[in-house]
């Protein structure tokens, strides 16, 4: 929750100069700076790239036009990757959340095969969806599965029976329950799953990528590294970088949206007089 | 079980029964937390039930909404066993459920919502329960930015909002100052007089039981069991600040004080 500690000078250089925003950009402009000189003067370039030769080498990605469409390959795997793995997720760990018994019974299998390191499994999968975009998605998927259903399952279990059992005396039916106190109840555990689910679905379409593809920023990845152009990779990094924090931003929209009752803000009228 | 009987209440015994405590026992394991009580409620009667804190006061609202069951003896409910929830009481418990998501205006709707009343007829509703406990203009806030007298009636409102015909009350005023207090008890009496609907209602205050009820019980200490009935003989409609000026009102509260045993 944001905390607002007005000062009392909101303009002026000076203020502009302390800002955090202001700093923010300072910290990324030296960082940047440092990253070239060190590249330049201790003859780095093989290892860590610089500023400048990324940023050509980004430039000469985009004219070839295959940014776009590598762009394009990794988007479309790794958001139906997170559609796919947020419905099963959230499905699977709504049921086993809310029949007591059967979470009980299933979960320690649940638990066993989340333990799995899931990266080992993308050659399986490979064999199973062959090297289409298949793969890439239902790897994402498996990826996001995972903790979505956890924190539905956790989110949905800590749904306070007291205010269940209200709403069945005002008149709800099971469908009631579900929807308007139980999913509602659980949102903020399932919102932060999404969030936390979000880079994994990307992390599953770039490792399948990395396994076997023809095409995305996970392959462009992949093959500036087979030619040892660092510049390359460092670039696809970079774009990494971008559509996750697209991504994020997004979700924090969604969030924001949700969870409005839970800031408190927003006047409210004062006590008519009687 | 002592009981103070008038020539009015004659009158309601003739009505069919709304609830019924045949010889009921409630215990948590080994703790013997109420009865045997034996208790009829009339339809359209007000009943008020006063008695120490633990006596089982909530317990007995508990067994006709059906959220317990008890360890013996038999609840009915309009003539039948109450088997599971009973969703047709308008049940205001000690604690309020309001829902955090929703507005004041959203936690009223809700039991419309669940008895799909039509959107425009539930508007309606919303807004006259709202107007009936004072909280107009804050149909938009959310239950954290209320005060606790101020969630307290939006719980109420929100059973008041789908006209149930049986009211069971846990305190509900017990978080409000005197005025406010005061008006809702000239709503409840208003609500009592248009729709007929029966009252169980719990209190603490004596002052409070006898304005509204035409019976007070007050409980032993627990286990508790009924220890007197008291029938109100107090003119209809009634007046509060009137009724609680006459001299037939001091005698009640000494009589139902005397029974408390506060010492
Ligand atoms: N779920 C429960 N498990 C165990 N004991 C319980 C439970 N609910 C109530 N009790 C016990 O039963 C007794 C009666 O409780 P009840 O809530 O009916 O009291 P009350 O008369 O409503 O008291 P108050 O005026 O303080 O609200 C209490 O002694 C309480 O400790
Ligand atoms: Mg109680």
């Amino acid at each position: 929750m944001a905390i607002d500690n007005r000062q009392p000078a909101r303009h002026g250089w000076r203020f502009f100069v302390g800002s955090n925003t202001f700093l923010q950009v300072l910290v990324g402009i030296v960082g940047l700076a440092f990253w070239e000189a060190a590249s330049r003067s201790f003859d780095l370039d093989f290892w860590i790239s610089s500023p400048t030769a990324v940023a050509t080498e980004l430039v000469r990605w985009e004219r070839s036009g295959h940014l776009w469409v590598d762009l394009r390959v990794t988007m479309t795997e790794a958001s139906l990757g997170f559609i796919v793995g947020c419905i099963a997720g959230g499905f699977t760990g709504f049921v086993l959340g809310w029949t007591q018994r059967l979470g009980d019974i299933l979960e320690p299998y649940i638990v066993a095969l989340y333990s799995i390191p899931k990266i080992a499994l993308a050659p399986l999968f490979v064999l199973w969806l062959g090297i289409g975009v298949t793969n890439k998605v239902m790897f994402a998927a498996m990826l996001v599965f995972f903790i979505v259903f956890f924190t539905t399952y956790r989110g949905v279990r800590s749904v306070d029976r007291e205010l269940v059992q209200n709403a069945w005396l005002l008149g709800a039916n099971r469908w009631d329950i579900w929807t308007k106190i139980a999913i509602p109840y659980s949102a903020v555990w399932m919102l932060t799953g999404l969030r936390i689910a979000l880079p994994d679905a990307l992390i599953g379409a770039i490792v399948g990528e990395f396994v076997a593809s023809d095409a995305g920023v996970g392959y462009r990845i992949k093959e500036a590294t087979a030619f040892v152009n660092t510049a390359g990779v460092f670039a696809g990094l970079f774009v990494l970088l971008l559509i996750s924090l697209c991504l994020l931003s997004l979700l924090k929209l969604i969030e924001n949206r949700t969870l409005r009752w839970q800031a408190g803000d927003g006047a409210i009228a004062t006590e008519p007089g009687h | 079980m002592e009981q103070i009987r008038s020539a009015t209440a004659a009158a309601v015994i003739c009505r069919q029964l709304a609830i019924s405590f045949d010889e009921v026992v409630v215990k948590f394991g080994d703790f013997h937390a109420m009865g045997p009580t034996s208790l009829d409620v009339r339809h359209g009667e007000f009943l008020a039930i006063v008695g120490p804190s633990g006596c089982g006061k909530s317990t007995l609202l508990n067994l006709v909404a059906g959220t317990l069951v008890p360890s013996s003896g038999a609840v009915a409910y309009k003539g039948n066993g109450v088997a599971g929830i009973n969703h047709d009481v308008g049940y205001v418990t000690q604690k309020n459920y309001c829902l955090p998501w929703r507005t004041v205006e959203g936690n009223v709707r809700l039991p419309l919502e669940f008895r799909n009343v039509p959107p425009a007829d539930a508007r309606e509703q919303v807004r006259d329960a709202l107007a009936m406990v004072g909280l107009l203009g804050f149909e938009k806030a959310y239950p954290k930015q209320l005060s606790g007298g101020m969630q307290q009636r939006v719980a109420i409102a929100r059973t008041l909002a789908y006209r149930p015909s049986v009211y069971l009350m846990d305190e509900p005023f017990g978080s409000l100052d005197a005025q406010l207090r005061t008006r809702m008890h000239e709503e409840l009496l208003k609500i009592w007089q248009e729709t007929g609907a029966t009252f169980v209602f719990v209190t603490h205050d004596l002052q409070e039981a006898i304005t509204l009820a035409d019976r007070v019980v007050v409980m032993s200490k627990r286990p508790g069991i009924p220890k007197l009935v008291v029938d109100i003989d107090l003119p209809r409609p009634r007046d509060i600040i009137d009724i609680q000026a006459s001299p037939a009102f001091g005698a009640y509260f000494k009589t139902l004080w005397a029974a408390l045993d506060v010492h």
